[in-house]
């Protein structure tokens, strides 16, 4: 068992950068420094230290578990059994990924230094100024370089590198940030990993066939963005875009994002044609973006709800179901999920259904440690409004438990201190718990007055429907409110020879019969005022009273004037409507119709509600 | 109108940042015993009120007084607000006049 590095281990990888197998590698033990998670994936970065010179690294995943336990632990010693030397592109030095490893001892004491001097270790010099430094070939370095201890080997093996012609593309190509992208500038080249796939897809339209597909792109600081290839283009790429594989991309083109269809966080999106380049990047090893996050606080999900977007939580697990098997209904294939309730500093929870894969691997981890209140902190999910707001994984949703972000710290703290005790309310039960008349429609579609003025040429195809609250404004005393209605049928009936009146409709005389309100009301808002249509049962809500009732009124001819006083008294009162726009011929003119559809009175707690979600709408779309 | 003061809204997290100036708060009564009203705030944490609460009080009253205290208030006007109050969003009216748009209110 090594106690100590093996001396110039880091050349002898240089000098051996890919072996073909683990037969081939020599005892190469060395220290581990700066050992730490890359942030996804489970992966950990590290540089080796063979006591003379340092390598850049990464660790193989299956080794999270001795990292975790502390049996490789930083500052102390690994044996490497296995690695491949990688390039960086416009650096001359390497990156090493280990394949195989095993611990060999615990923390030693301090970073291991050889001694100046070591007859074992060739020539070793530290220079800070220009230099030269013989090695034994006797052929110079260039000067103007801090010198760092060098063997023979590597400085050989660097000089006959830095000739080779092979680099010229990774050398030359300038990589941009995603972020930095737009339509208006075409040479660009990025470094980006394919995040999610779609499937191939076959459309068919006025052109004839195609098919497209599309992927995400995320590069390293996480920026993302979505690609879509058709035809030609579609199928050159299909195989060679593989998930999880980093290429250097360039001649895309970018056009501002369809809203309707996006779910990544870019107002652009790319095209890829023939004409672009796709090429592997061969070291992705040193390139692993960051899983990104935009949290949404669980009581602002709200608005979200049915959304196309996708959303971001994070939040503190307080029940794990178990897994659940549902049968989906489009393949009668079994799937499995499992529901999790989370809960944030805005004390409301929420519950996220896991599905397939997720529900059984991390599912299976956070019902394991639900005792210890684990933080998760969930990617793209789907907003559904089950119970009012309900959170569903899709294919691409990301889980990570337990995150080392500044969040995730935030919320341990709140959770230690106070959220532990506190109670707290599901958020979907706070929204919009309403009573009559659709209530649902009251919140839905809502627009202000100026909404139908601005727009004279609304409901022009279909009738359009809004809710909208408003204040009825003036009643016109002297229209025509109503219309003699039969009783059976509610059509208009004319008056009979003789006496009574006739239906139409029933082809019968009847003694009596109805009124039935046909009327016009002003409405107002604080955008505006405009003309409303309104029949009977909606009217009744407006005026208060049948029409009948209000014919008897009008007819009492006395001092009070009941009718105008009931009139008065329908006036400055605030009501939510239910309204269809139509556009409607009158004397050759296109004229807009406004028809009430339904009539609610104002639940000021509700509506408040509302105006809170409207806020954060509006912050949210800043 | 005089604008030179304005009362600003506040639960009991905001209570303390204002101690010595005009405060309004809605409050849920949970004990009267003449001489002060102990009370709940909107934000769920207990508030002191003393003055003069008026004989007949209803479950929600909004106060108006100086705050002295972290977590109480002198108050010179109280009005009855019922039974029926969404305490919720008056917490959150507290909030956003005095975080984002404070500018609206004081």
């Amino acid at each position: 068992m090594a106690k100590t590095v093996t001396p110039d281990a880091i050349a002898i990888m240089r000098s051996n950068p890919s072996p073909d197998s683990s037969a081939d590698v020599p005892e190469i033990v060395v220290q581990v420094l700066d050992l730490k998670s890359t942030g996804s994936r489970s992966r950990f970065m590290f540089t080796a230290n063979d006591g003379k010179m340092k390598l850049k690294g990464i660790l193989p995943s299956n080794v999270e578990s001795e990292i975790l336990s502390g049996s490789i632990q930083n500052l102390g010693l690994m044996r490497i059994l296995d690695y491949t030397l990688n390039d960086i592109p416009n650096k001359s030095d390497k990156y090493l990924v280990v394949n195989k490893c095993e611990a060999v001892s615990p923390a030693l004491e301090m970073e291991v230094k050889s001694d100046v001097g070591d007859p074992d270790s060739g020539i070793l010099l530290k220079l800070k100024q220009e230099n030269q430094v013989r090695t034994a070939a006797g052929v110079p370095l260039k000067p103007k370089q801090e010198m760092v201890a060098k063997s023979a080997a590597q400085i050989v093996h660097e000089q006959h590198r830095n000739m080779a012609p092979a680099a010229r593309l990774a050398m030359t190509r300038r990589v941009h940030p995603l972020v930095s992208l737009n339509p208006y500038q075409g040479s660009w080249t990025i470094k980006v990993r394919v995040t999610s796939k779609g499937s191939m897809r076959t459309y068919r339209n006025t052109k004839g066939e195609g098919c497209v597909f599309n992927v995400e792109l995320t590069d390293e600081d996480g920026t993302q963005i979505q690609a879509t290839m058709f035809n030609q283009a579609a199928k050159k790429f299909f195989d060679k875009l593989e998930m999880g594989k980093v290429y250097y991309i360039s001649k895309g083109t970018l056009k501002v994002a369809n809203k309707q269809f996006k779910t990544v966080q870019n107002d652009y999106e790319m095209t890829l044609n023939e004409n672009s380049e796709v090429e592997e990047a061969s070291n992705e090893a040193s390139f692993v973006p960051e899983t990104k996050f935009t949290f949404v606080p669980i009581d602002m999900l709200g608005p979200h709800v049915n959304g196309k977007e996708l959303v971001d939580v994070i939040g503190v697990v307080q029940r794990v179901s178990p897994t659940m098997s549902i049968r989906r209904k489009s393949n009668n294939e079994i799937i499995p999920k499992r529901d999790i309730t989370i809960a944030d500093e805005t004390k409301k929870t929420v519950v996220v259904s896991l599905w397939n894969e997720l529900a059984t691997t991390v599912g299976q981890e956070l019902l394991d440690s639900a005792d210890q209140s684990p933080i998760v902190a969930i990617k793209s999910l789907k907003v559904g409004d089950f119970q009012g707001v309900s959170l569903s994984t899709v294919n691409n949703s990301i889980v990570k438990v337990n995150p080392e972000t500044p969040e995730a710290k935030k919320l341990r703290s709140w959770f230690d201190s106070e959220g532990k005790a506190s109670s707290m309310d599901s958020v979907g039960s706070g929204i919009m718990a309403s009573s009559r008349n659709g209530s649902r429609s009251m919140y839905s579609d809502r627009v202000f007055v100026s909404h139908f003025t601005s727009n004279p040429s609304l409901g022009e195809d279909k009738p359009a429907f809004f809710s909208v609250r408003a204040y009825v404004s003036f009643i016109k005393p002297d229209q025509t409110m109503w219309y003699r209605a039969c009783k059976t049928c509610n059509k208009k009936v004319t008056e009979a020879i003789g006496s009574g009146y006739w239906c139409e409709g029933c082809q019968k005389n009847d003694e009596g019969c109805s009124l039935r309100y046909i009327m016009v009301v002003k409405v107002s808002d604080p955008s505006g005022e405009v003309w409303l249509s309104a029949f009977n049962e909606e009217a009744e809500h407006i005026i208060g009273c049948p029409a009948d009732e209000l014919n008897l009124l009008k007819s009492q001819e006395n001092e009070e004037n009941p009718y105008q006083l009931k009139l008065k008294q329908a006036i400055w009162v605030p009501h939510l409507f239910r309204v269809s726009v139509a556009q409607h011929e009158y004397m050759s003119e296109k004229r807009q119709r406004i028809t009430v559809r339904g009539v609610a009175p104002v639940d000021f707690a509700a509506e408040s509600r509302f105006l809170l979600e409207e806020i954060s709408k509006q912050k949210a779309s800043q | 109108m005089d604008t030179s003061n304005p009362t600003v809204f506040v639960n009991a997290e905001l209570l303390g940042r204002y101690v010595g100036r005009k405060v309004r708060a809605v409050i849920q009564v949970i004990r009267n015993d003449g001489a002060a009203v102990i009370g709940k705030s909107t934000d769920e944490k207990q508030i002191t009120v003393k003055g003069l609460p008026p004989s007949q009080l209803t479950t929600f009253v909004e106060v108006i007084g100086i705050a002295d205290g972290q977590n109480s208030i002198a108050a010179d006007k109280w009005t009855n607000f019922g039974d029926n109050f969404d305490i919720f969003t008056y917490n959150k009216l507290c909030q956003l006049a005095n975080g984002e748009y404070q500018h609206l209110f004081l």
